[in-house]
């Protein structure tokens, strides 16, 4: 709690609570809803091809979609460690949060279960396992509830 | 009678077109409904963003390969996922349909919201171009091969005006001021 409190009376919290420019808060919320939308929307993507729709999409070309789901996630780590920063003591305990947090990281560790088992043997041998697929409607599941929680921080 | 009395005085006194549909949309049950629930409008909001990655997550793929990037994927098997983004850009419509319904005021004199609809109608407008114009050599480009010109721009215009749909949506409340 007193590191919570150290950290929203920082000067960089308070730089973020205070400005008006348009390039703190609001670039900072833009550039999460872009970070939103790169780690969830693609792995959505590669979620459905998994599930069987856009059959012709061939397995082995869609591992290049991994880094930028990765830039994704980088993006909104840090977004949203400065979000987190600019309220900590209000956001930082509250059962919501807490469950965001647990929720993205269910959704980050079942990328990389996918990935180990679509393309665990090498792309070129990428093959869609019974265990991919059920990865797959977990990970839509807990991003659509990630993002459930992430809007009602706002609100709750 | 006096209730319909004020609303009938209320819709005659506006002078524009806009101040009338402020005054008449903030009449109606739905936005009642809306801004008088607790619940409505975060439920709203989460459907918006995630049509929103829906949309993203298909289109942009389709676009970074309409500019030429991951070759060996064939045009023809990734259009045919645009119906989750057809669904997603619906979500996002009618969500968004309802903020507007429910809150009119925050958005009609609202640059940001003007400029999201502008982007909204570029990307459509070079939807339909690409449709219309590039639709048989997309299905007959063979995987690997490099895009002509005109894939790789309308790729670029697509990517770019959906990002700024996100854009001036996300500054809804910092430019022009809305909630």
């Amino acid at each position: 709690m007193e590191l919570l409190a150290a950290l929203e009376g920082s000067a960089f919290s308070t730089f973020l609570r205070e400005s008006i420019s348009i390039w703190a808060y609001p670039t900072v919320l833009m550039l999460h809803t872009v970070g939103l939308a790169m780690l969830v929307g693609l792995n959505t993507t590669l979620d459905l091809r998994l599930l069987g729709f856009g059959p012709g999409i061939p397995l082995a070309t869609l591992e290049k979609l991994f880094p930028a789901m990765w830039i994704g996630f980088w993006l909104n780590t840090i977004t949203g460690a400065m979000l987190f920063a600019m309220d900590p003591i209000n956001k930082g305990m509250t059962l919501i949060f807490m469950s965001k947090l647990a929720l993205v990281a269910t959704g980050v560790l079942l990328i990389v279960l996918l990935r180990r088992s679509v393309y665990g043997r090498g792309a070129d041998t990428a093959m869609v396992t019974a265990g991919a697929r059920t990865c797959a409607v977990l990970s839509l599941v807990v991003w659509a509830a990630a993002i459930a929680t992430g809007r009602f921080m706002a609100y709750v | 009678m006096t209730q319909f009395k004020a609303w009938l005085d209320a819709l005659l006194a506006t002078t524009t077109f806009d101040e009338w549909l402020v005054v008449y949309l903030k009449s109606t049950a739905l936005s009642h409904w809306v801004v008088n629930s607790q619940w409505v409008w975060p439920i709203a909001e989460t459907l918006h963003f995630m049509g929103l990655a829906l949309l993203i997550g298909i289109i942009a793929p389709l676009d970074v390969r309409l500019m030429g990037f991951m070759p060996r994927v064939p045009i023809a098997a990734l259009k045919r996922l645009v119906p989750w983004a057809v669904a997603g850009f619906l979500t996002c419509l009618v969500t968004g349909a309802l903020f507007f319904a429910a809150t009119p005021d925050q958005y009609i004199r609202n640059e940001s919201f003007w400029l999201k609809l502008l982007f909204l109608a570029i990307a459509g407008a070079n939807m339909l171009l690409f449709e219309t114009t590039q639709r048989a050599r997309a299905v007959a480009l063979k995987p690997g091969a490099d895009t002509p010109a005109a894939f790789k721009a309308i790729g670029g215009v697509s990517l770019v005006s959906w990002l700024m749909v996100l854009y001036w949506g996300r500054m809804l409340p910092f430019i022009g001021g809305a909630f």
